[in-house]
């Protein structure tokens, strides 16, 4: 029954190949404060020297013929912490979220450690609050960018800029708001060349995507709330509509970024970008102790 | 008792060793611990070798003089388990009990396998994250029965006296109603751990059922007997564990000035783990 191992190497040629695109060069960090603490902010640095926001300055890089695109990573695999692209702050440095005033974890879900994915968003996207986007689903979007959920062997990093590759989505209602979690992998990774569609997916990681859709239905059980829902029928939709979907989050981004939304709409996020006039310089202090109570496992 | 621990070196390198210490000396991690904490209430001393969700196999080293805890290796490599989907690393609190020892000169009468020759395991399924080396007072609950490579290879399933669900805990029953789906991994966990070294899957005995609280107590009770031959002198054969003993005043190995001759600490700060490690390995069939 567990006689298949799926272990893939590339070799030496294809990680050659790889590596030509696997650099998105010149951004740098700038991190103030500890993490883990409410001070924290990490900002993105530009290649110019400018201190840049990760929602607007990143590029989305869409290739629809390589179906690639640009990922900011914002939580590793296995951590707790819910770091996130603010929408409030100026320039959107990736913060950890409050809740009523305290810092958030994600609970661990058993079997999980953590987040199951190295998770973060599409940049130069966001999902519109002020139009049910998405009509089939009646549904409006909930005013941030996309999600996304890397797959990769490798425990990414909070801050880093991927390259990535599109395999499909799945649409989780949170709290009634449409809530897309686009699931993508590294170009970097080894296995990037051998998945071009969920079934590929399915094939070398088996059990991930079923294990994907529970965890987001139960993550927040443990807090008190309700499981989460899914539209479309619980089925994740493949990888050209995933595209579809991206550009359209795209041109929701542009009608925020060039200021074309209702006017009765006040929750808009912060839309500033690199310019010659802020500049954050780095005061990084060592990381806070993350609380015992974290390390609890949650049976739901 | 209070038990502190003196650390060498860095973990994740080959000179990382934890030794236990008693105010303030060292003594032996696998002789010199009681076994019972408080015997009428079935309370026991584990000694924690494997924090939860960690990949480094550290274990009780059986060759050194007052056996510290250090990584295992192979073929002179630092020992890391994979992690095989969706489990991380352990996914208990991963030690063992002091003062017992798994006879590999007997075959036991239902599993019909020898002992691996080590003190016997311990699943520790409390929300805390121990550390290398601490000391836990814990509840037994059950045992399960892992045939690795052909040996008998208890697991005893237990809980830290302190956690906050430890009250409702008496029995194997128990586990399945307050940690649901953690037997079913436990056992899927042992048998797949293996699988991406090249190895073949584990067997369980008993058809993979635990078995309950007073199962797990006659187990114990039995390998707590071979640690006394053993330390007795009186086994068949010690297979060269080192039996050296600063407490037990009563056994041959006895030396108080053993714990002069163990290093003072020097504590560095943790090696990083190779980034192969992260890795997840999906095995068909299992998730």
């Amino acid at each position: 029954m567990f006689s298949r191992l799926f272990n893939f190497n590339a070799s030496a040629q294809v990680r050659r190949t790889l590596l030509n695109h696997r650099c998105i060069s010149g951004f740098t960090k700038i991190q103030q404060g500890a993490k883990y603490t409410p001070a924290f902010k990490q900002y993105l640095g530009m290649a110019d020297g400018k201190t840049g926001s990760y929602f607007h300055d990143v590029p989305l890089d869409l290739s629809l013929s390589d179906s690639t695109v640009n990922m900011v990573v914002e939580i590793p695999r296995w951590s707790n912490a819910k770091f996130e692209i603010s929408k409030e702050t100026p320039l959107n440095p990736i913060c950890q979220d409050t809740k009523k005033g305290k810092l958030r974890y994600v609970d661990n879900i058993f079997p999980f450690k953590g987040y199951m994915h190295n998770y973060g968003a599409i940049p130069q996207t966001w999902e519109d609050p002020t139009t049910e986007e998405f009509a089939e689903t009646g549904l409006k979007g909930d005013n941030d960018p996309l999600d996304c959920c890397e797959i990769g062997s490798g425990v990414l990093k909070t801050g880093d800029i991927k390259k990535v590759k599109i395999l499909g989505s799945l649409g989780l209602i949170d709290d009634g708001e449409l809530d897309w979690k686009v699931i993508v992998i590294d170009t970097a990774d080894p296995l990037a060349e051998k998945l071009g569609n969920l079934k590929d997916v399915e094939k070398h990681l088996p059990g991930l995507l079923k294990h994907t859709r529970e965890w987001f239905r139960n993550y927040k059980i443990p807090q008190g709330k309700p499981k989460n829902e899914f539209a479309f029928d619980e089925k994740y939709l493949d990888r050209a509509k995933t595209m579809e979907i991206i550009q359209k989050c795209n041109a929701s981004w542009n009608k925020l970024i060039s200021n074309q939304l209702p006017s009765d709409f006040e929750d808009a996020p912060m839309t500033k970008r690199a310019s010659d006039i802020i500049h954050i310089a780095e005061s990084a202090k060592a990381d806070a102790p993350i609380p015992e109570k974290v390390n609890t496992w949650h049976y739901v | 008792m209070v038990y502190t621990t003196r650390q060498i070196g860095a973990k994740n390198t080959l000179d990382f060793k934890v030794y236990i210490e008693e105010d303030g000396k060292p003594i032996s991690s696998f002789h010199d611990i009681p076994l019972y904490a408080d015997k009428e209430n079935n309370i026991f001393n584990m000694v924690v070798e494997i924090p939860r969700w960690t990949n480094a196999k550290l274990e009780i080293n059986k060759e050194q003089v007052l056996n510290p805890i250090v990584q295992d290796t192979k073929k002179g490599k630092l020992r890391f388990v994979r992690n095989c989907f969706p489990h991380h690393g352990y996914i208990h609190n991963y030690g063992a009990l002091p003062q017992t020892w798994e006879d590999p000169n007997v075959a036991h009468p239902e599993t019909k396998a020898v002992g691996d020759d080590d003190p016997i395991d311990v699943l520790e399924i409390g929300e805390t994250i121990a550390y290398t080396g601490e000391v836990k007072q814990v509840k037994v609950l059950g045992v399960m029965a892992l045939l690795d490579e052909g040996e008998t290879d208890w697991k005893i399933i237990a809980i830290d006296v302190r956690d906050p669900l430890a009250p409702k805990m008496n029995d194997i029953e128990d586990v399945e109603k307050y940690f649901p789906g953690l037997l079913k991994a436990t056992n899927e966990w042992f048998r797949i751990y293996k699988i991406p070294d090249g190895k073949p899957e584990n067997q369980f005995a008993f058809s993979g059922e635990a078995k309950n609280k007073k199962y797990a107590l006659d187990v114990i009770k039995e390998t707590h007997e071979s640690w006394k031959q053993l330390i007795e002198g009186k086994s068949v054969d010690d297979r060269g564990i080192a039996l050296q003993s600063v407490t037990l005043k009563d056994v041959p190995t006895f030396s108080a000035a053993t714990a002069d001759s163990i290093p003072a600490a020097s504590a560095k700060e943790d090696a990083p783990i190779d980034k192969s490690i992260d890795k997840w390995f999906f095995i068909s069939g299992s998730a």
